[in-house]
């Protein structure tokens, strides 16, 4: 089935073109972007069970964007009346008079810009889904989750928690200028299951996910998940502590996706080229990594939870090669800094939700696959680590360093996997050395989805990120 | 629109509910160097409603929440409540009761009106009045201040209201050198302008940025003891609160027990923390918590024994405890010792990570360091890159503290936290 687009915001659309024309009265350009995403949570634990409609991504509210004298301003509100109209409007110039008096009175210079281009465009997406999380069976969605957490406490004697979450969210966004009109409804889904083992007053937690440009339905591939997830906790419990130094590594699939995400896809970011934040500014059409490393960006490359259609601007989603065999060739942008830059945008404006400001956001950042096996990567390995399962990563775009917080390294001596565990590892390094030293790349390619992203230490969106297993070198503590 | 809401929920029959809306208008500033980037204004209201329903004859009871749209009609609140009471029955939880009315409801804390617009101007002021100089200046920053209305209702007759700001102001400073450029961020939540304490930590910054552009690779430690004098000390105390949260004990994630010290050998200062109400200017001066608890001071950690459990009504009353709310402001007291006692000896001190973190359940901490100063007991070289790395459960036998305190928004910590034997991979010699 096709996932419905809302009423909700096909019945405000009169309303909003009306006002559209009421604040063109005093402005160059206006765009509004209305949500109206709908959820679904249910969230179960041993001790702890719950249902929510609320998602990461859940929100109905619109945002004006307007535009005169080179300066963008922005109102966002929830309480959209169709019938009072004149007096939404009144109520967003009132505010934006009050902030420009504000800005008078201290003497604050406008960062002068293009006025973005409205040319005619319409587009209605309603992408495939099986169920929707506003109607699917919530009952058997709760048996099953509370099902798979019974059985994950069975699978080991150390189990003193198992949770089974499943998030799926329905988004339905429209963007309207005078010219054009977009409107887009797609469902994803994401869901985890999480055990929690103890021995010895000492705990560690397994973690596997599943994520997807679908609805409910993909709940129904947790089933495989809780029991390697306990035993990724069992093992944690037994692991030793890694000697700090470089290493050869093997990047899972996940760490590769981390790798991507913290490495070139915070750092070619291009609303940081405008504040001259990032040092890919100054690295296109040059080398950053080996001739191995392609990567691409864009909610046309995988489908995913960050699939859509448009992005929160009304740009056309995109799929950019932003590394060709190791030579940085473009970045991700969006609609503003396009236009600071004298670039075109390429479809990533995102927003946390409609109360936000667009940022340049990745949506899915992914390494491209190579020839080796793992076998052979592990063969080739004198003394290092395959690395499986992430915890968090931190960007430095200015200076292209990395953090990566690594659930577990598997030790590998002499070519072969000895058994041996160590855990936590914090991996930290220079990009262009991790990325220079890819020396095998595995024909297998995931994406994983779970999680968010934030930009600094806030504006969380949903991304994803993945890639083959890969063979490099880095700096483990 | 709220009182239809709880018409509708006392006419449903459902066995419990909590209702909270929360109003905010909010501006918005961005900044590229001192040239506005964008300005944003908001207005709008969330109404989370919350049901509980009893099942099998009250062994169980469950909830279902759902946000209600501030434009929705009274039809459209109908159906929603009763899909949540339905949805409510599909959950089995042991059953707890709601937080009572008590007389600390009938306090208003904050009720005078936000000035949204002085503390927006205060902020752009504040940022045009920086040290800034040829090679360390300001890139960007972003000022959000909120004026926030939040009412909370439930059936047990709790209706409490308090108006609050909430602010945040986020900065990057450049320093630059020989054509290489460097940058630090910082955020800074508040309720309204601290532009003293801003002007102070910034310029502090901008010392920083100078200091890491001639900043050495960190040498490769192995273990040294390592000094924390920034705002990613909060990390750890929150360390301490996290494992005397009653979820975490009464999942068997933390194993702390109140009369019981933290670990058998405490050697160095014990470390003592109270929940405050209030604190001065903090973004989290609320006189009840989410669930409409009242938010009292409260000794929760004294010298290394937990006085207290926090957290939420749930697991609290699962543990049968009560007045326990969820902590919004933290005080941890000093510890013994004076900055200059503290700093006598080898020490890394660490004043900027990548991302510091401290794991509350299996103790471990991590951060790559940005920069740091080594103190090899003669000298002081700014370090960076490399990362350091430990679990807190050796580190609280023997950690230490300044006397002096500093205050990081709903936090007030030691200026000074020392923690023995941390594991340093340097990237040099």
């Amino acid at each position: 089935m096709k996932a419905p687009f809302s009423a909700y915001l096909s019945g405000i659309k009169p309303g909003l073109r009306e006002l559209i024309g009421l604040l063109r009265r005093d402005y160059d350009y206006v765009s509004v972007l209305a949500t109206d995403s709908r959820g679904l949570a249910v969230r179960i634990s041993q001790h702890a069970r719950s249902v929510a409609s609320e998602t990461m991504t859940t929100e109905r509210g619109i945002v004006v964007r307007v535009y005169k004298n080179g300066q963008y301003s922005e109102y966002a509100l929830n309480e959209f009346d169709p019938a009072r109209v004149e007096e939404t409007a009144e109520q967003i110039l009132k505010a934006l008079r009050e902030q420009q008096e504000i800005l008078a009175a201290t003497g604050t210079k406008i960062y002068d810009t293009a006025m973005l281009r409205d040319e005619p465009q319409t587009l209605f997406v309603e992408k495939e889904t099986e169920q929707l999380p506003e109607t699917t069976d919530v009952k058997s969605l709760v048996e099953k989750l509370g099902a798979l957490s019974d059985a994950g406490m069975g699978m080991s004697e150390y189990m003193i928690e198992s949770i089974a979450n499943a998030q799926s969210t329905h988004i339905c966004k429209m963007f309207l200028t005078e010219n054009r009109d977009l409107c887009q409804s797609y469902v994803y889904s994401e869901g985890a299951a999480v055990a929690v083992v103890m021995r010895d007053g000492r705990n560690q937690i397994g973690y596997q996910s599943v994520s997807g440009l679908c609805g409910p339905e993909l709940f129904e591939q947790l089933q495989d998940k809780m029991s390697k997830a306990v035993d990724t906790a069992v093992e944690l419990l037994d692991a030793g502590r890694i000697e700090p130094g470089e290493y050869d590594i093997i990047a899972s699939p996940e760490v590769t996706g981390l790798i991507a995400h913290e490495a070139f896809g915070h750092g070619v970011e291009m609303d940081m080229f405008v504040k001259n934040r990032a040092l890919g500014k100054e690295y296109v059409d040059k080398r950053v990594g080996s001739d191995l490393v392609t990567m691409h960006e864009g909610a046309l490359c995988a489908e995913n939870v960050t699939s859509y259609a448009f992005d929160d601007e009304g740009t056309l989603a995109g799929d950019v090669i932003e590394i060709d065999r190791g030579i940085l060739k473009t970045g991700i942008c969006d609609a503003l800094a396009a236009l600071r830059l004298g670039v075109e945008p390429t479809g990533n404006g995102k927003r946390e939700n409609f109360e936000h400001k667009v940022y340049t956001r990745m949506t899915n950042t992914v390494f491209d696959s190579g020839t080796d096996t793992l076998e052979d990567m592990i063969a080739s390995i004198k003394h290092g680590y395959l690395l499986e399962g992430m915890e968090s990563g931190m960007e430095d775009p200015k200076h292209w360093g990395i953090q990566c917080i690594i659930k577990m390294g598997r030790e590998i001596v002499d070519g072969k996997l000895t058994g041996k565990v160590v855990a936590p590892i914090i991996m930290t390094g220079y990009v262009p050395d991790l990325l220079g030293n890819i020396s095998m790349l595995s024909p297998d390619r995931e994406i994983f989805g779970s999680g968010g992203c934030g930009k600094g230490h806030k504006e969380w969106v949903k991304v994803t990120d993945g890639g083959p297993y890969l063979k490099t070198k880095a700096r483990l503590g | 629109m709220l009182d239809t809401i709880v018409k509708l929920l006392k006419e449903s029959g459902v066995h419990a509910w909590e209702l909270t809306d929360v109003k905010a208008e909010g501006w918005e500033f961005y900044f590229i160097r001192h040239e506005l980037d964008q300005n944003r204004a908001k207005n709008v209201e969330h109404i989370m409603v919350k049901v509980y329903q009893l099942v099998e004859d009250g062994k169980f009871m469950g909830s279902a929440s759902a946000e209600l749209p501030p434009t929705a009609t009274e039809d459209e609140a109908r159906r929603l409540i009763a899909d949540l009471a339905y949805r409510a029955t599909l959950v089995k939880n042991r059953p707890y009761t709601l937080n009572p009315l008590t007389e600390a409801h009938r306090e208003t804390l904050h009720s005078a009106p936000v000035n949204v617009k002085k503390i927006a101007r205060d902020f752009i002021e504040v940022m045009q009045q920086l040290p800034e100089t040829e090679t360390e200046d300001i890139n960007s920053y972003e000022i959000f201040v909120n004026a926030k209305k939040r009412r909370f209702l439930n059936s047990e007759g709790i209706d409490v209201e308090e108006i609050y700001p909430s602010s945040m102001i986020e900065v990057v400073v450049n320093a630059r050198k020989d054509g290489h450029e460097i940058e630090l961020y910082r955020n800074y939540d508040s309720g309204s302008c601290d532009a003293d304490g801003l002007k102070r930590d910034l310029a502090r910054t901008i010392r920083y940025g100078k200091d890491r552009l001639r900043a050495q690779p960190t040498p490769a430690l192995g273990q040294a003891d390592v000094i924390f004098t920034g705002s990613d000390a909060i990390n750890i105390y929150d360390y301490f609160v996290s494992r005397l949260y009653t979820d975490m004990i009464f999942r068997r994630m933390s194993d702390w027990e109140i009369g019981k010290p933290i670990a058998e050998e405490l050697n160095g200062d014990k470390v003592t923390v109270t929940l405050l109400r209030e604190l001065e200017n903090s973004s989290e001066n609320h006189a009840f918590d989410r669930e409409g608890a009242p938010i009292r001071d409260t000794v929760l950690l004294r010298e290394g024994v937990p006085a207290a459990l926090c957290g939420s009504r749930m697991f609290s009353s699962y543990m049968g405890l009560k007045g326990t709310f969820v902590p919004t402001n933290i005080l941890a007291e000093g510890g013994t010792h004076t900055e200059e006692e503290l700093r006598a000896g080898k020490y890394l001190e660490a004043v900027e990570f990548s991302d510091f973190q401290v794991d509350e359940m299996t103790g471990d901490i991590f951060g790559e360091i940005r920069l740091g100063y080594w103190h090899d007991g003669e000298k002081t070289v700014p370090v960076s890159g490399g990362s350091i790395s430990g679990s807190m459960f050796d580190f609280v036998k023997d950690m230490q503290m300044s006397r002096e305190s500093v205050q990081y928004d709903n936090y007030r910590i030691p200026a000074l936290t020392l923690l023995k034997n941390v594991t340093v991979t340097g990237v040099g010699e």
